[in-house]
């Protein structure tokens, strides 16, 4: 085997620390920063709990298009809308959890009308650009008198795989793990 | 004498039936309580984000029209004691996934187009109400506006039919088929 052996107490012009401070510091950088990161990534993980969503329709008590913080608290699924007192549902009683994604056409009224006054239909080829590709979350639940829901939310990008997770470890059911829209050989 | 005054009694009440369908409708309709069931994706690619939506937004129209007394969700333990209650199931026949990016791209191409077949049938399994309906998205909105569009369209069909009224079954032909004038025969349906 070939190994060097080194003496525990090597004197300062042999300790090879101190021969190299650059190296020294980014070891240090390194043990500051390390901590910090571990905790941003701890940071992430809970955060995926609570995350910004708009409630298109079907939530018991919420408006439709309603923009708001969806958020997993204890065993209920809340959905709150800044101002307006938050709505909930157990997670227990979720029957099912469907992801699906979305594209659509960003800028709204006004840019529709920007679209349509560019000539030579010029508005055509910006459509092709101004869209934007969305997470929809799709939530069936039974309220307290039995009563079938089904509603759905519109998510960033990548955000709704996360939420199921934790809704699915928190106990709402799924009837496929693999429950997504294109699964299902469904395209919005 | 007695026919005459029968006779005279059939006009006048066709001669309501005419003047007022509505009315008569409206009151009929108001007797029932709706219970609309989960929507059936049949042989189609419907998405299950679009049954709920299409689910959801039946609720909401129905309840819109202010003709049925209740409109009640699938599994809602209140229906069993709803003493007039119709069921309305609803059947996807053909589905059309569009894309509003290239509606708005194309204007005559990713249309989202949506065909049902519903019907409205008492407990023990009586058709009151068939149709087939069919909501589309052709230029502006997203593709769930198509489920809107189709849950209106399915609510004014039922808005616009006359419902039999629950309690008392409609009168259907009025026939004098005896010798004898004081004999009529009256069939209900």
């Amino acid at each position: 085997m070939n190994r060097t052996a080194v003496a525990w107490d090597c004197r300062p012009s042999e300790c090879s620390l101190k021969r190299r401070p650059l190296a020294a510091l980014v070891i240090l950088l390194l043990l500051f920063v390390t901590p910090g990161v571990a905790q941003a990534v701890a940071g992430q993980t809970t955060s995926t709990s609570v995350v910004r969503a708009t409630h298109l329709l079907g939530f018991a008590g919420a408006r439709n298009k309603a923009k708001g913080i969806l958020s997993i608290d204890g065993d209920a699924l809340r959905f709150q809308r800044s101002g307006t007192p938050s709505v909930q549902v157990q997670i227990s009683s979720i029957q099912d959890v469907v992801l699906g994604n979305q594209s659509r056409q960003v800028g709204g009224i006004p840019l529709t009308l920007a679209k349509a006054a560019i000539p030579y239909s010029g508005g055509r080829a910006v459509s092709l650009f101004s869209h934007k590709k969305y997470d929809t979350l799709t939530l069936e639940y039974v309220d307290a008198e039995g009563g079938f829901h089904g509603a759905i939310f519109e998510l960033k990008k990548g955000q709704a795989e996360a939420l199921r997770h934790e809704l699915v470890a928190k106990g709402a059911r799924v009837i496929n793990t693999e429950n997504t829209e294109a699964n299902r050989g469904g395209r919005e | 004498m007695k026919t005459t005054r029968a006779a005279i009694l059939l006009l006048a009440a066709a001669f309501l039936m005419i003047a007022y369908p509505s009315r008569l409708s409206a009151e009929t309709a108001a007797r029932w309580s709706v219970q609309v069931s989960r929507v059936n994706a049949g042989t189609t690619s419907l998405t299950p984000s679009f049954q709920a939506a299409i689910y959801e937004n039946l609720l909401e129209e129905l309840s819109k029209t202010k003709r049925l007394r209740h409109v009640l969700r699938d599994g809602d333990q209140e229906a069993t004691d709803v003493a007039d209650l119709l069921v309305l199931t609803t059947t996807v026949e053909k589905y059309s996934a569009g894309s509003e990016t290239l509606r708005a791209a194309t204007t005559v191409a990713g249309w989202t187009k949506l065909t049902v077949h519903t019907q409205l049938s008492t407990r023990d399994g009586k058709v009151v109400f068939e149709r087939t309906l069919s909501g589309n998205v052709r230029f502006f909105g997203s593709n769930l506006r198509a489920t809107h569009n189709l849950a209106r369209n399915i609510a004014k069909a039922v808005k616009k039919s006359p419902l039999v009224n629950p309690a008392l079954p409609a009168l259907a032909t009025v026939t004098n088929s005896s010798t004898s004038d004081e004999v009529a025969v009256v069939e209900f349906r």
